[in-house]
């Protein structure tokens, strides 16, 4: 084997594990392509792939696999999306409400019940405040899963999030049954703008199934 | 329209294309001021056939490497007149305001 032909090898595998950052249904569709134009576009001689070239497949493979797969004429899905991103900075925020407030809400507990003890607040505290930020934080990953759910058009996207949907509503009841409108009010506005972007997304998705049949859930054509 | 999917767009409304050909006409196209790399071309390749724009238009294989070409969908030639329109409209405007007639500065 010559040097050149060495050189070529040893660029297309470089190549090979760059190409790793874009999903395997692309790499399926696209891969034997991009590697075909990379080799057509090398230097002679080049042994390595250039840094631009990786940040380049690297950017490539994080916006395909990040970016909905469904067309843009899909609006409900489209709409659908960009509420479950919306959600999931909405729910991040509730967190970190939730968090920011408790000294705030042990203030405005201690000071309208003059006999509430340390005792009683630590249970409340490991009781619901402490279950409602962890809440909050697995519901970020999940409104994120959600967008991933949606954008592969699966079937299951309304039904899960009609679920989460309904027990966020029942959080939010029962935290009303708490008083919380008395005791967090800010915790209690981040809830209500969490419910009101999924009942929002909700209906977005319902919308997805009334739209074009080719409108969401399918991968790049000819796959 | 992002400014590399329209000259995408424009590379394949003279004809169908493979991947290096649309790189290669991109360049000539915006005189060697935008130069797409392979992630970029195919990652906006994947959008334009998602939505409808753009289509395969048959595969051969040279030097035992696949080469699949492009062409423009009727969709998509549709899309590249009304965005081709809106630059030229804009850019109308924008001389006219400058004052400048026939390319040169009053």
């Amino acid at each position: 084997m010559t040097k050149s032909m060495n050189a070529a090898v040893d660029l297309e595998g470089g190549y090979r594990r760059w190409l790793r950052w874009y999903p395997a249904s692309f790499r399926r569709e696209y891969g034997p392509e991009i590697l075909g134009v990379l080799m057509a576009g090398a230097r002679e001689g080049q042994r390595r792939p250039g840094p631009m070239e990786c940040l380049d497949l690297v950017s490539g493979g994080v916006c395909v696999r990040l970016r909905p797969r469904v067309p843009r004429s899909a609006r409900s899905a489209f709409a659908a999306i960009q509420l479950a991103y919306l959600g999931a900075a909405v729910e991040l925020a509730a967190a970190i409400t939730l968090v920011a407030t408790v000294r705030d809400v042990r203030s405005a507990v201690f000071s309208r019940n003059p006999g509430y003890t340390e005792g009683q607040w630590h249970a409340a505290v490991a009781g619901h405040i402490v279950p409602n930020a962890v809440a909050a934080g697995l519901a970020v990953v999940f409104w994120l899963w959600m967008a991933r759910l949606i954008g592969r058009g699966s079937r299951w996207a309304l039904p899960v999030f009609a679920a989460f949907f309904a027990l966020n509503i029942y959080g939010l009841v029962t935290g009303l049954l708490r008083d919380s409108a008395v005791y967090a009010r800010p915790d209690l506005a981040a809830g209500i703008v969490v419910c009101l972007v999924e009942f929002a997304a909700v209906v977005c998705i319902f919308r997805v199934r009334f739209d074009a049949p080719s409108a969401a859930g399918h991968d790049a054509p000819g796959r | 329209m992002q400014e590399a999917t329209f000259l995408i767009l424009t590379a394949l409304a003279g004809g169908r294309q493979h991947g290096y050909g649309i790189i290669c006409e991109v360049a000539a196209i915006s005189a060697g001021r935008v130069r797409l790399r392979a992630g970029t071309l195919y990652s906006a390749l994947d959008r334009l056939r998602l939505d409808g724009l753009v289509e395969v238009d048959g595969e051969e294989i040279v030097d035992s490497r696949l080469r699949r070409y492009y062409r423009l969908t009727p969709k998509g030639a549709r899309q590249l007149a009304a965005e081709a329109a809106r630059l030229h409209s804009d850019a109308a405007t924008a001389l006219a305001r400058l004052g400048v007639v026939g390319g040169t500065a009053p």
